[in-house]
């Protein structure tokens, strides 16, 4: 990992919480605060709207670029209620297998390239944000935004069969990992009192350099990645 | 490794993530070992993979690749190209890694799975130190479609390396024409590619244990030196097959500085002499005991190089044809008036007009010239004084100097001349060269060894094909065609669509060719030849 980006998450960290810290301080407390808690569990629909840069390297035709497969996966978050109308949102979902396609030429020699799935690898991307809810506490919707920054990791990375195909044998992939801002956007629904139902829209921006490693050849790309998710998710409060 | 385990393991305490600690898909072993043959990435990478369609609509994409197919025949099998790094040892027996291609065969055809026979090759002088056998996908791998067309798409798995010196190597310089080293990268390479064989994307294909030797040119003598290195070490060759080289060095250099100098001289040349110093390291003090001030700088390093060969003239790095001065030294030797004015006239400019090769050889001189008239004068004396049975006129059994030259440049050329320690081959040998050859000429050196063969036991199992003899035996076909290619070349030059050119330029522009033109043929008939070691499928 990269160590500036280890620092600037943790400055980003450090600097929520110290906001956050602030805000629960400067707020009356909350009226009912055996509800300062709250899990969340939900779907996570994912769509990464990655672009890339076309891979370069030794022995690598022009042209040849991937595609990132959307993922669906578990949604879980932790929150803890710093006031009335904030709260702080540790969200990530269950590392999900993301898979990526050959995107270019058709074939690369004889081997089938574009469409076919060529890597895998499960995201560790867990979000940390700051929310705003709208309305009164009590009230049977609250919208609310959320500020945030989220770091990604990648792990299992594995090149398939056809990626090694394609690659030109056994490949070793490294995805740098990412530290960026993110966003949400979301309405509650209270089910009871500590019941609630969430819908909410998450945007993140990950950046990754990707290494390929195919008997000492090294090949490379940097991937954009523009996740916009949708998240259901039930949460109780205790 | 142990920073990834940390990260996983915060993660693990903070997230609760059971997923961490995760397995990556693994990238070719490493070998550590840099002893003579050790494959470095085990597999190697594959550098493009054709099935036998899209490798015929490769090739025949450009007009010389569809002449080509229309030599070789399309292909029967698809070809999976691979790139290979190994261990070697360097002209001073230096530990230096190399590189090569590995050309399997693949496809259901039975021509092309299963066990399959080995054609190890040696390719042709190269200027370009980026050259690279393996990437067929380079334009101007021309020698690496030829045997991927002629051999492995026909089934045979190709095993050609780049040479130290070439692609990834560091060693500096090429051990060029160094018999040993070469010789030895050769077999280093076939080990190397012995081990990556099985584990390839395309192990279908097997190594069938018929080992066939082949190259061009350089590659022609390196084959040579190869099968006699293997035939030395008790290793199987089944058959080789030695094309257009330079094999009798020290007659070949004593023509060349008795003044039939040939199409490229000046370009082998520093090629030699700086092999042969890293060799021998008595070959010059500085370069100046050679070469003459215009060029005599770094012409250690010229060669080879990444700066194209016109580029490298166009600087006046090297003359583009003249090896010695047109003011040809005389020779005065005390008290031998007789040698002295023999050796005057035979450094003189070649002006004998029975001789339709004086032009050719008169293009080595000239006022702007590379080797210096005193240095040409030492190496004079000393093939005068210990002369080389096949110059000026081949002698019974064409024998080597029968003492060691004192002269070091003509020591090497003697030391590293396939004559050298009296062998013969054991193995079946088809020598093919074209006698109108100007680059490596082919009496001089393919007649040369077959004479020196004649009268030995080996003499069955030599034979010798001159693509532009008349017609007959085996290779009439072959000779046909590639004295119809000529003609039909030649009239071409002479058509408006290929320049309109006079017949005495057009016979010009075909001599020009010439040696590259006789390769296709060659090859073609070292094909035929090996073929007939096994059954075909």
């Amino acid at each position: 990992m990269n160590r500036n980006s280890l620092r600037s998450l943790e400055t980003a960290a450090a600097a929520l919480l110290v906001l956050a810290a602030s805000l629960s301080m400067a707020s009356p407390a909350v009226a009912d605060s055996s509800a300062n808690n709250e899990l969340r569990l939900g779907a996570y629909l994912v769509f990464y709207n990655a672009s890339a840069d076309d891979l370069s390297g030794p022995f690598v035709p022009p042209g040849v670029n991937l595609k990132v497969q959307d993922v669906q996966t578990l949604y879980a978050a932790y929150i803890r209620r710093l006031s009335p109308h904030f709260v702080m949102e540790l969200a990530f979902g269950w590392p999900p297998l993301t898979k990526t396609e050959g995107k270019g030429p058709a074939t690369l020699g004889s081997v089938p390239y574009n469409g076919v799935v060529i890597s895998s690898a499960r995201w560790v991307s867990p979000t940390l944000l700051l929310n705003y809810e709208f309305g009164e506490p009590n009230a049977r919707l609250r919208p609310y935004i959320g500020l945030g920054v989220n770091y990604t990791t990648f792990i299992d990375r594995q090149s398939t069969a056809a990626g090694n195909a394609a690659s030109g044998g056994p490949t070793r992939l490294s995805l740098s990992a990412s530290v960026g801002p993110a966003a949400t956007l979301g309405m509650s629904y209270r089910i009871a009192p500590n019941w609630h139902a969430y819908a909410s829209f998450a945007y993140a921006q990950i950046e990754s350099d990707l290494t390929a490693n195919t008997a000492g050849e090294i090949r490379r790309t940097h991937v954009n990645f523009r996740p916009t998710s949708i998240i259901l998710s039930v949460g109780y409060s205790f | 490794m142990r920073k990834l385990l940390w990260r996983c393991g915060a993660f693990a305490a903070t997230l609760a993530l059971a997923a961490c600690g995760g397995t990556n898909s693994p990238t070719a072993a490493q070998s550590a070992s840099t002893s003579r043959g050790t494959l470095v990435d085990n597999p190697p990478l594959r550098l493009a993979s054709l099935d036998a369609p899209t490798l015929q609509a490769d090739l025949g994409a450009s007009a010389a690749g569809a002449q080509l197919l229309q030599l070789t025949g399309n292909p029967t099998c698809g070809v999976d190209f691979y790139y290979f790094k190994f261990w070697t040892v360097g002209g001073a027996g230096e530990p230096t890694e190399s590189s090569g291609a590995l050309m399997v065969p693949t496809g259901s055809p039975p021509a092309c799975t299963g066990p399959r026979p080995v054609v190890l090759y040696a390719h042709g002088t190269q200027t370009n130190k980026a050259a690279n056998i393996a990437n067929i996908a380079d334009p101007g791998n021309t020698e690496g479609a030829l045997i991927a067309a002629t051999f492995a798409a026909q089934g045979f798995i190709v095993v050609a390396p780049n040479y130290a010196g070439y692609d990834i190597s560091t060693l500096g310089y090429h051990p060029y024409l160094n018999a040993t080293q070469q010789s030895d990268e050769m077999i280093d390479a076939l080990a190397a590619a012995r081990t990556a064989l099985p584990n390839t994307l395309s192990s279908a294909t097997s190594d069938s244990g018929k080992l066939f030797i082949t190259g061009y040119s350089q590659g022609g003598y390196v084959a040579m030196a190869t099968e006699r290195a293997m035939l030395a070490a008790g290793a199987t060759v089944t058959a080789a097959a030695p094309m257009s080289g330079p094999y009798a060095l020290e007659a070949f250099g004593d023509a060349m500085f008795f003044g039939h100098v040939d199409l490229g001289a000046t370009v082998f040349a520093p090629l030699l002499t700086t092999s042969y110093q890293h060799e021998y390291g008595n070959i010059y003090t500085a370069t100046t005991d050679i070469y003459s001030p215009t060029y005599a700088n770094g012409i250690d390093t010229l060669l080879p190089s990444t700066t194209p060969l016109a580029t490298i003239f166009a600087a006046n790095l090297l003359p583009e044809t003249a090896l010695f001065d047109s003011a040809t030294p005389t020779v005065t030797i005390p008290n031998d008036p007789v040698l002295s004015q023999e050796l005057t006239a035979a450094l003189a400019v070649p002006s004998d007009p029975t001789n339709p090769d004086t032009p050719l050889f008169d293009l080595g001189f000239g006022p702007s010239y590379l080797i210096t008239n005193a240095y040409r004068v030492s190496y004079a004396l000393d093939a005068a004084a210990d002369p080389d049975g096949a110059v000026p006129t081949p002698s019974p059994g064409v024998p080597l100097a029968a003492n060691p030259p004192q002269q070091t440049l003509r020591k090497a050329f003697y030391l590293n001349d396939m004559r050298y320690g009296g062998w013969a081959p054991s193995a079946p040998t088809l020598m093919c060269g074209g006698d109108q050859d100007p680059t490596v000429f082919f009496a001089l050196n393919t007649g040369t060894m077959q004479a020196f063969w004649s009268a030995t036991p080996a003499a069955p199992l030599i034979s010798v094909l001159d693509v532009n003899a008349t017609p007959s035996g085996p290779f009439a076909p072959i000779q046909q065609a590639f004295q119809q290619s000529q003609a039909a070349e030649f009239a071409y030059y002479e058509s408006a669509a290929g320049g309109g050119y006079t017949a005495a330029q057009a016979q010009q522009l075909l001599v020009e060719g010439y040696h590259t033109a006789v390769a296709p043929f060659c090859s073609l008939a070292a094909r035929s030849f090996f073929r007939s070691f096994f059954s075909q499928f």
